[in-house]
């Protein structure tokens, strides 16, 4: 029995039934693919062609294909690779995080913030394996038996770290978001009128029936897989970060790096939930479910982080001053007044100037400043990573070695054809797969203020369950479940 | 081998833990209930136990950081040691993301290998369900019943506990 | 099913201090005057101070990173041993119980902010835990005043001045923002935004115990949300002021977040302990187990955040292993002759393994033993971690625990004066909070 009180705005509008449900998620589950898909699918899949191409060009004639130099060994790749893992960590962090923290809201959009998980992993792991030079050879980063071709692998390198925190990340996120998909699958199935559909369903539901047995280990199964997902997400950033961090290259060590990468990921994620969201609430209908308020929502934890982030960097700043280091403060004054200047303006205005916007009422309200700023917060934070990468290499010990940094064109298909690739399987994902939780959404359906059990009409019995109603609402519940907590 | 059922329709989730408790409590053995979505309190009203799947979790945990820990240490430490940026052989805080790292591995997968297998969750061909609107908006109460069962008093218990439907179904199982 | 009850039965109950338990806050402050005096006596007639001193400067070498070595000099001229270590352990629980007391008002802050309902029934504790910001910030001045010496390697004259023998050029070139009058403005400008944040919030939350209405709550949120944001701020920096300025080379950006961490986990392991504390004394109706295991989660869940903290800026430290970064850790783990060695591994064991191994099952944090137990051992495992940030840069290996426990009881005894009578000046339960029909029906 759970009390909610009239200060909460309502989680699910417009007097949604559980059915209500079922049928608007089901909706373009089991509609033919509307003209608006079609488009931007095949838009994500030119941009597929463009990453298939540079790929190509990357493995055929190597990694000289690539805009790195002698002492830029490091650029491109490792900053879209950060910048694609920082996107996933929002998924977690809603699945798991805001599931401990009770953050009932986030039930609606847990679904999609997932997908978007597993999808920017795939497409950030593209960018170490591709830079193996021989992808094919990818095994070498396992623990193999010296006989197999290589030596131990060495433990002691954050990049094999990256390895186990980026393998266990993928198939963790996999696996719980699979788990929570099955009952879904199950809803899906028992509705479904063609036979393709109806196998396709079955074999994807497990056999799923939704017994009270079941539903009690599912609840244990998610609430550990929460539990452990936690500190995992926390982990993955952190262990990207000492990649950077275990180094000595100015303003790569530093202390901070691992909660500030953290908090960098989650507002990058955020954003891009944001940005998805925001698109597919819209194309599938699904205003209701995903409320103004938990756009407002999303914003408020996006300026949140951004701020977070913010308060890193300027303790970045004061730190290597106050360090009286030579080394870290130049590092700095070059990142912020060398030939980089413009990245990092770029940066501190994308990522902690302009999130201070959603401090305005209208602005955390507003569907186009809210998409806008969606965006500029994604470019924001790519720019802190290749801030952080490209000025640190490109000045350090040896002056007689600084360079500069450009990208060629085939580091920019590649990365302009990772958002192919992740819009490719996002959109795949959203035709085939229920982008919301329904089971979830249904269990919070009662608790939402707006929403009062809408059965009434049918259930002769109704007065077994004492129900007094305010304006639609059940406004007193003597009945009370306690004993059963 | 078949087996029949009762099957008592619900609305409304609370009106079902209602009438769990109160079937029950007239003796009638509940088969399984069938519902959309979690409910909140239907484990103690079921009496389904607590389920144990947090310590085997534990253990598969322990399991994962026990190799990772044999993994590293015997491999750097013992059967190619090597010094690598002036660490020691045996350089423990640098095992210690990929000890973590395993340890949430093996936790994860473990626990959710052992729950569909428990569950005995895996993918078919078909799934036969008792009655398809329980993954939509219903609350199905099944009751398995035999020659000798009652079916009126049966029907009139369920339905006085707020069934909205009372339908019998035929089950096969294999 | 969602019941929007007006919280009609919610009733306004009020701590009435009995005269035993002051009498036992005072015989806390007695006992530790007891052990002060017998440690003060025993440092200043037995303590082989120059022998200590000849053993730290032995260790010193890890400490002659930069031109300090040539500072030796310096550190002589710091008060007797027993007064300096008096005045090393006022600052070093002042710090500690000002941080604690910051922490009731940011998680007060933070409930507002994330629309928590659970914890109304005990946000009056965490209410009053901030009693000791004014009196931490005059005994911050007065500690200051008497013995910065003692405390502060940058205080010393003639260290910023380049034709002094004991010049320092690092030290020097930190003077922007190490400097006596911005070090006491800033000390006065952290503990006078908390201490007035933590009044307005418990102003308005009083005020809607009279009055009702939505509009404090509102008000409230307004409130906290801008608290949060100088906190933020003002939390890093404190911990670089006040702590991390006492190694004064050192220096680490994970510093400030470190510190809050350990003040986030006291903080909230105080809440508990009194929560349970107050239960058992009969009050606190509303309280169940239900809100116990979410501060056992909290205390868990923390405990974990503060090791990741600590051992993010260990592990980054010993990696790269720069002497100006490393000597931090030479010094507790075997400097002094290993003076700090057994600490530094009792705070890893008493602040993660403990917790963590305490607080797994979901039983053991619904039952007020093992959170009684947990969240004490988190109290004296996050002294000691003050303990271990502070000594080892000021004391040397000229460190002991018989002072330094008798201040932190005197500390512990006026606390829990102020704190108590702050509690009971308000109802414990706040009436027309707009969560409390939830938090009085919280199931976890």
């Amino acid at each position: 029995m759970q009390h909610v009180s009239p200060v909460r705005e309502p989680l699910v509008t417009g007097g949604k039934t559980y059915h209500d449900v079922t049928q608007d998620v089901c909706r373009q589950v089991e509609a033919a693919p509307n003209v608006r898909w079609m488009a931007a699918l095949s838009v994500a899949l030119f941009f597929l062609g463009i990453f298939l191409y540079s790929v190509y060009r990357t493995l055929w004639y190597g990694i000289g294909e690539w805009g790195l130099n002698k002492t830029v060994g490091w650029a491109w790749d490792i900053t879209n690779f950060v910048w694609w893992v920082g996107i996933g960590h929002a998924g977690t962090l809603i699945s798991a995080v805001l599931l401990l923290f009770r953050q009932k809201w986030r039930s609606s959009i847990n679904r999609a913030a997932e997908a978007m998980t597993i999808f920017a992993v795939i497409c950030a792991a593209m960018f170490p394996v591709l830079h193996m030079g021989r992808p094919w050879l990818a095994y070498w980063v396992f623990p193999l038996q010296n006989t197999f071709g290589s030596l131990w692998v060495n433990f002691n390198s954050p990049l094999l770290w990256d390895v186990f925190a980026i393998s266990t990340y993928f198939t963790v996120s996999l696996v719980f978001w699979y788990t929570g998909l099955v009952p879904d699958f199950a809803t899906i199935r028992d509705r479904a009128k063609g036979p393709i559909a109806k196998v396709a369903y079955s074999l994807l539901s497990m056999g799923w029936t939704g017994s009270a047995k079941h539903w009690s280990r599912y609840e244990t199964v998610s609430l550990i897989l929460a539990g452990v997902s936690t500190p995992l997400v926390l982990s993955v950033h952190t262990i990207v970060s000492m990649d950077f961090a275990t180094s000595v290259v100015p303003g790569w060590h530093t202390t901070i790096f691992p909660p500030y990468f953290v908090a960098g990921a989650i507002f990058s994620g955020f954003a891009m939930v944001l940005t998805l969201m925001l698109i597919t609430r819209v194309v599938f209908k699904l205003e209701d479910y995903i409320t103004m308020e938990h756009i407002a929502l999303m914003n408020k934890i996006m300026m949140i982080t951004g701020s977070i982030v913010g308060v890193a960097y300027i303790t970045e700043f004061f730190i290597a001053w106050y360090s009286q280091v030579e080394f870290e403060q130049y590092a700095f004054i070059n990142r912020a007044t060398g030939p980089y200047w413009w990245a990092y303006a770029s940066m501190m205005t994308c990522n902690v100037i302009t999130p201070q916007l959603v401090w305005i009422r209208k602005v955390r309200y507003s569907i186009p400043l809210t998409f806008i700023l969606s965006i500029i917060v994604n470019i924001g934070m790519w720019f802190e990573r290749f801030v952080i990468i490209v000025t640190s290499l490109h000045r350090d010990y040896l002056p007689s070695s600084w360079v500069m940094f450009s990208p060629s064109i085939i580091d920019i298909g590649i990365y302009v054809g990772t958002l192919g690739l992740f819009f490719t399987l996002f959109l795949l994902f959203a035709k085939f797969f229920p982008v919301i939780n329904m089971a979830e959404v249904k269990t919070v359906l009662k608790y939402t203020v707006d929403n009062g059990p809408t059965y009434t009409g049918h259930d002769p019995h109704h007065d077994l369950i004492h129900k007094p109603t305010t304006h639609g609402v059940p406004a007193n519940a003597p009945v009370n479940y306690d004993k059963h907590d | 081998m078949t087996k029949r059922f009762a099957l008592g329709i619900f609305d409304d989730e609370d009106v079902l833990l209602h009438a769990i408790e109160n079937v029950r409590a007239a003796g009638v053995k509940i088969y399984e209930v069938f519902t959309p979505f979690p409910i909140h309190g239907i484990d103690d009203a079921l009496g389904i136990e607590r389920s144990r799947l947090p310590i085997a979790a534990f253990f598969y945990g322990m399991c994962g950081l026990a190799f990772a820990l044999w993994m590293q240490i015997y491999m750097l430490g013992f059967d190619w040691p090597m010094i690598i940026g002036g660490k020691p052989h045996i350089a423990l805080p640098a095992f210690i993301p990929v000890s973590f790292e395993l340890t949430v591995f093996f936790t994860c997968h473990g626990m959710v290998i052992t729950f569909y297998t428990i569950s005995k969750l895996y993918p078919r061909w078909r799934t036969p369900v008792l009655d398809v609107r329980s993954t939509d908006d219903k609350f199905v109460m099944a009751i398995e019943i035999n020659e000798s069962t009652d079916l009126n008093n049966l029907s009139k218990l369920l339905r006085e506990n707020g069934a909205s439907e009372v339908n019998e179904k035929e089950m096969t199982k294999n | 099913m969602a019941t929007l009850t007006h919280h009609e039965s919610a009733t306004a109950e009020y701590l009435e201090l009995s005269p035993k338990t002051r009498r036992t806050f005072i015989s806390i402050i007695v006992a530790g005057v007891v052990l002060l005096a017998i440690g003060l006596i025993m440092a200043a007639f037995y303590g082989g101070g120059h022998e200590a001193a000849g053993a730290a400067h032995g260790a010193g070498a890890a400490h002659a990173a930069g031109p300090e070595a040539g500072a030796g000099a310096a550190h002589h001229e710091g008060s007797p041993a027993w007064l300096k270590r008096l005045i090393v352990s006022l600052w070093h629980n002042n710090v500690f119980f000002v941080g604690v007391s910051a922490i009731g008002t940011f998680f007060v802050a933070l409930q507002y902010v994330a629309y928590a309902g659970w914890s109304v029934v005990i946000k009056r504790i965490n209410e009053a835990m901030s009693v000791w910001l004014l009196p931490g910030l005059v005994i911050f001045l007065a500690v200051f005043f008497l013995g910065r010496h003692d405390l502060f390697h940058w205080t010393h004259d003639g260290i910023m001045d380049p034709k002094a023998a004991n010049y320092d050029a690092i030290i020097a070139g930190k003077s922007g923002f190490l400097n006596t009058p911005f070090y006491l403005i800033r000390m006065v400008v952290y503990l006078g935004i908390w201490w007035f944040f933590s009044e307005r919030l418990r102003k308005i939350s009083l005020a809607e115990d009279l009055n009702g209405g939505t509009e404090y709550f509102h008000k409230s949120i307004n409130v906290a949300a801008l608290f949060l944001v100088l906190y933020a701020v003002t939390s890093s920096m404190s911990a670089w002021d006040w702590v991390m300025s006492v190694d004064v080379h050192w220096f680490s950006t994970m510093f400030g977040w470190y510190v809050f961490a350990s003040w986030w986990v006291s903080g909230i392991a105080l809440t508990t302990l009194t929560a349970i504390y107050l239960k058992q004394a009969g009050y606190l109706k509303y309280v169940n187990s239900n809100h116990l295991h979410d501060l056992g989660k909290f205390m868990f869940g923390f405990s974990i955040f503060w090791t990741y903290v600590w051992f993010s800026q260990f592990m980054l430290i010993w990696y790269a292993n720069l002497p100006e970064e490393a000597v931090y850790y030479n010094q507790r783990l075997g400097g002094f002759n290993g003076a700090y060695t057994w600490m530094f591994f009792f705070n890893l064991v008493i602040n993660f393994v403990f917790p963590f191994l305490l607080m797994m099952t979901r039983d053991a944090k619904r039952q007020m033993i093992m959170l009684k137990i947990v969240s004490i051992a988190i109290l004296i495992g996050h002294w000691s971690d003050f303990y271990l940030m502070l000594m080892p840069a000021t004391m040397k290996g000229e460190n002991g625990f018989v002072i330094e426990i008798g201040v932190a009881l005197i500390f512990l005894g006026s606390y829990l004066l102020l704190f108590t009578k702050r509690l009971a000046q308000a109802s414990l339960v706040p009436v027309n909070h707009p969560f409390l029909d939830e938090s009085v029906h919280h199931t976890t």
